[in-house]
């Protein structure tokens, strides 16, 4: 009788622990459990300070009002960096009106802030036609600073043992009231696409 | 029958060695390391120390760990919970997770094998070990072939690694397995059980 008692009050204690560590069974891997967080409750992003590909300082609060495409990498990459860069890129061509109009902004974040100085981020940039007016390539200016955006993103990077890194790749986009509102994988970027397609067409209804 | 001083000290004091930084970040800066040697280890020391617990001790918990039932449910959660990538990911980066595992892991998967397994019916017993083979060899293919990093901390090569070690381990495992069967070896029953008849009469 006891045992009984106590089996199933361990399997009860058991079945919770999984199904609160998955989110109700939706989360398995903490990239899923990330990307989830940050849909269901959207946090204000800390007004940061970076520097961009012109060495001039910008401050995050600078683009409050509009959507921001954030995406992380770094200079020397030759994987994920290149692929998110690239639908960075395309994203500058089709959003090319939203853009214009000052209603959304696209940031590219070093975390290689020692190796990524301005003059690498503007060749990098040359790469992927990146004009670099409403695509901005920016690097962290401190060290606690980087450490910040990073853990605020839940960004993950690890050295690969070849010199460079493994890094979580995605676009996260900011919304105009300075809150991170979603998190797509690079494999999403359609979903992107949609994403941001519904989000400015509805801001352009609330303006009237 | 009177427990030494040393058979619980030691464990302990392994657990300890492992705890402290050097050592846990060796082990964990690998997935194969962590997972394979880490893990496994801790698992271990929590065997070792249940072996040590007082007679007395192990007559009040009987009770409530017939048959060892209690003691492998709590086994089986936590091998389900530690199996989630999430989980490993997030003791690497919150304390509170590590902590959590290093607790976790030696008494509820340990100490609780330690007490129940040799209670368990053979039925039982052969089902799970069947379960924890197949475990090993999906695991191990679905690591070999997934395209996608499953942990934030860890490289998808070294995830490759991980399956064909399971693989390998599975495979070796099943060889030994087989051939047992086919000579007729029989599990020998352990040492605490013969020592304490008390114990196994309530089988």
């Amino acid at each position: 009788m006891r045992t009984l008692f106590l089996s199933t009050l361990l399997a009860i204690a058991g079945l919770t622990a999984l199904w609160v560590g998955t989110d109700g069974g939706r989360a398995f891997t903490a990239e899923t459990a990330r990307r989830l967080e940050v849909r269901e409750h959207p946090k204000p992003v800390p007004n940061w300070h970076l520097e961009d590909q012109n060495a001039k300082t910008l401050a995050l609060s600078d683009w409050h009002g509009r959507y921001v495409v954030v995406d992380f990498i770094y200079t020397s990459c030759t994987s994920a960096c290149l692929t998110l860069s690239s639908g960075m890129g395309n994203l500058q061509r089709e959003f090319e009106k939203a853009l214009d109009k000052d209603r959304l902004r696209l940031l590219s974040i070093s975390f290689d802030p020692e190796k990524d100085t301005p003059e690498r981020l503007r060749h990098h940039f040359s790469h992927f036609s990146g004009e670099g007016k409403y695509w901005v390539a920016t690097r962290p200016t401190h060290v606690v600073e980087k450490k910040a955006i990073l853990d605020f993103f839940k960004v993950t990077v690890i050295p690969d043992g070849m010199g460079g890194y493994t890094h979580t790749a995605g676009y996260h986009v900011i919304n105009p009231q300075g809150r991170l509102v979603a998190i797509f994988g690079v494999e999403e970027y359609s979903k992107l696409q949609d994403y941001l397609t519904i989000a400015l067409a509805e801001g352009k209804s609330n303006e009237g | 029958m009177k427990v030494s001083r040393r058979s619980w000290y030691l464990p302990c004091l392994i657990w300890g060695l492992l705890a402290l930084p050097p050592l846990r970040h060796v082990l964990e800066l690998s997935m194969i390391t962590h997972m394979l040697v880490q893990l496994p280890l801790l698992a271990f020391l929590g065997w070792w120390l249940g072996q040590a617990f007082p007679e007395k001790l192990k007559r009040r918990i009987a009770p409530w760990n017939r048959w060892g039932i209690s003691g492998m449910v709590l086994v089986v959660a936590t091998v389900l919970y530690w199996m989630l990538p999430r989980a490993l990911d997030a003791a690497i980066s919150e304390p509170i997770f590590e902590i959590a595992k290093f607790i976790g892991i030696p008494l509820f998967i340990g100490t609780a094998l330690s007490l129940s397994w040799f209670q368990l019916n053979y039925i039982a017993r052969g089902v799970l070990m069947l379960e924890f083979w197949a475990m090993f060899m999906r695991l191990g293919w679905l690591y070999v072939v997934l395209p996608d990093r499953l942990c934030a901390n860890y490289l998808l090569g070294e995830q490759r690694i991980l399956g064909r070690a399971l693989l390998i381990i599975g495979s070796i495992w099943a060889v030994i397995w087989t051939l047992r069967i086919l000579f007729g070896v029989r599990w020998k029953k352990p040492k605490i059980l013969a020592s304490n008849p008390s114990l196994s009469e309530k089988n």
